[in-house]
């Protein structure tokens, strides 16, 4: 292998390598770690981060930055469990969850593409809309109680012995790269990501991908409020606001594998995965919170320090 | 012969450290929201207090999110610690954690959470005398006539119950009239919505205004540094809260501040007192009846103003 291809090989799975040593480190030194129970922990606690990140990262393909959707996330949840709680069946609810969140979404992509406000700005602005909205539903009381067991089976069921958020997980995973590397709407996507004039200049689109691309950002914002509302068995007017900036670590780890400086759908599983891990390990091994918090922000530092212009394109084209 | 002697030395090396871990009970606490004060000082002095024990401790953040909550008991459970406290935590909504700990066998005591079947109990303070305290106070200093603003909070059960304490007094007082309300919204910033929110009523009711009813001290803090910078001075109006902390003695001594009393919860004593219950039943194997006999320990809320502050601020 020469240098260069060397270096090459490096970029793409060099996270991925640190990742499973981090893997090895935490099934040496933490207690249970390595137990089934564990690894299946590992995975539905990541999961809400995983499919919020996913969502960010197709926004970001099509270069815009959706700084909405954990503030979106949560007024889906709310809404869901506004629908259980006043008797409605379970898939109307899980439904208005994710026309909600389409919505939102959809809303983003106006007001980037239409009315011509930088993404950074609209989000922001629909994040507080939707904030506003969240405590207008709930007053700043939380749905609990009872709730259809149907609606529970969505987070806390198993599909053929899988647990059910793993399964979800996987399924949004794999319809989502799917769905960019195999249609044509996920070239369209990358198209404009990369290029944005010469795609237009291609016949693209462009203002159609993006609102699609925000959408979807939308969409994966009501999943994961379906799926959280499902798993906790309550909604809270802020239930997903401490996800933001995990799922957004997730996606700028992810950018600096397998397809270095482009936000891509296994680089954010495998994103989440290893901050999930680094939570659930550090706690195994009886270190004190502050410490993750701290971990957390160097990831962020050194992902960015290590992914190239895509983010930075998105953050400063206002 | 050399041999056997560092087999020896690895033997006891072993045993000594296989002593030393057998003897530290290891403890774990979490704190729903530790950037809320409250939460960090039962944390905090749990901690304290475990520590004085030669326990090992480790101390959670939940950061205020029921998933992190969730996923940080279910992580816990796998450390199997000889007992877990959770500070300000969601029983109902933790119920499924809650049920493992108890089939696992892990003593698990709340602070200040309710109830759960699967706890072994809430420390708690008493919040209908807390609230009675603190509303009898703010009338006795009104002579039991005039106007007064409330700023409540209905999203936690202490506040709540203490704002229905105060309307059961105030409809027993009909000369005491509650002119306006401002009920703070559950949001990072809430600070904010508070200050807008008193400004609003204190503009809307300039002259009549005679007290001043504060859920918690810390809406206490902003209402007085508006009284303040609007020239008022201590006693008019009457400005009372509850919670009681370093920051409020200070205040309450303090003769440009406007905050007059508060009701002191014990929050340093309800993390000891969580301690003690998992040392007495998880560690020394007590009857779990021997704590108490209902889901609650109740700990006694105390008046502090002017007459006796200079007691707590020595402390």
């Amino acid at each position: 292998m020469s240098k260069t291809h060397f270096h090459v090989w490096l970029s793409r799975y060099g996270t991925c390598i640190a990742g499973i040593a981090l893997f090895v480190f935490f099934a040496m030194w933490a207690p249970n770690f390595l137990s089934l129970l564990n690894l299946s922990n590992i995975m539905k606690q990541i999961s809400f981060m995983a499919v919020l990140g996913l969502g960010f990262s197709l926004a970001l393909l099509v270069s815009e930055l959706d700084l909405s959707f954990a503030n979106v996330c949560s007024l889906c949840a709310v809404c869901v469990a506004w629908f259980v709680h006043n008797g409605h069946p379970p898939e109307l609810a899980v439904a208005a969850g994710l026309l909600v969140g389409i919505g939102a979404g959809v809303l983003n992509g106006l007001l980037v593409t239409v009315l011509r406000i930088p993404s950074l700005i609209a989000t922001l602005a629909t994040a507080s809309v939707a904030n506003g909205l969240s405590f207008m539903v709930t007053q700043g009381v939380a749905f609990v109680g009872q709730w259809d067991s149907r609606f529970l089976w969505i987070g806390r069921g198993t599909v053929f012995g899988i647990p059910a958020l793993i399964f979800w997980l996987l399924v949004v995973n794999l319809l989502a790269w799917f769905m960019l590397k195999q249609t044509r709407l996920g070239f369209r996507m990358l198209a404009v990501g990369e290029a944005t004039e010469a795609a237009r200049l291609a016949g693209v689109n462009v203002r159609v991908i993006k609102i699609i691309g925000l959408a979807l950002s939308g969409l994966a914002a009501g999943v994961t409020a379906v799926l959280m509302t499902s798993s906790l068995a309550s909604a809270a007017p802020n239930a997903a606001a401490d996800l933001m900036l995990t799922a957004i670590a997730a996606v700028l780890l992810g950018m600096t594998m397998f397809e270095p400086g482009r936000a891509n759908v296994p680089g954010t599983l495998v994103g989440a995965i290893i901050i999930g891990m680094l939570g659930n390990g550090l706690v195994l091994m009886g270190v004190e919170y502050y410490f993750q918090d701290i971990l957390l922000g160097l990831i962020i530092v050194v992902s960015v320090a290590l992914s190239s212009s895509v983010l930075k394109k998105a953050a400063f084209s206002i | 012969m050399r041999t056997s002697f560092l087999r020896f030395l690895t033997a006891a090396v072993l045993a000594l450290g296989c002593a030393g871990v057998a003897q530290a009970a290891k403890l774990a606490i979490i704190g729903f929201q530790m950037s809320s004060e409250t939460h960090a000082r039962v944390v905090n002095s749990a901690k304290a207090a475990a520590e004085a024990k030669g326990w090992d401790v480790q101390v959670l953040n939940s950061k205020g999110d029921m998933s992190t909550h969730i996923n940080q008991l279910e992580n816990l459970l796998l450390t199997r610690p000889d007992g877990i406290i959770v500070a300000m935590g969601k029983p109902l909504q933790a119920q499924e954690q809650f049920r493992k700990a108890k089939e696992a066998g892990i003593p698990l005591v709340t602070v200040m959470s309710g109830t759960s079947p699967d706890a072994l109990v809430d420390v708690a303070v008493n919040e209908y005398s807390a609230g009675a305290q603190a509303a009898l106070y703010l009338l006795d200093h009104l002579n039991y006539r005039g106007n007064i603003l409330t700023q409540r909070f209905e999203g936690n059960a202490g506040t709540r119950i203490r704002g229905k304490i105060l309307d059961v007094v105030l409809s027993e007082n009909p000369s005491v009239k509650q002119i306006s309300t401002h009920t703070m919204a559950r949001t990072a910033s809430w600070r904010d919505d508070v200050q807008a929110g008193m400004n609003a009523l204190l503009l809307k009711n300039q002259g009549k205004v005679d007290g001043i009813w504060a859920s918690f001290d810390a809406q206490a803090y902003i209402i007085d540094d508006i009284l303040r910078q609007q020239g008022a001075k201590k006693g008019k109006p009457v400005l009372v809260s509850i919670d009681g902390g370093p920051e409020t003695y200070r205040r309450i001594a303090d003769p440009d501040s406007l905050l007059m009393a508060t009701v002191m919860i014990p929050f340093e004593k309800m993390g000891e007192k969580a301690v003690e219950v998992v040392e007495r039943v998880g560690i020394k194997k007590e009857p779990r009846e021997s704590i108490a006999h209902g889901p609650y320990i109740y700990l006694d809320a105390e008046l502090v103003d002017a007459a006796n502050v200079q007691n707590y601020l020595k402390n």
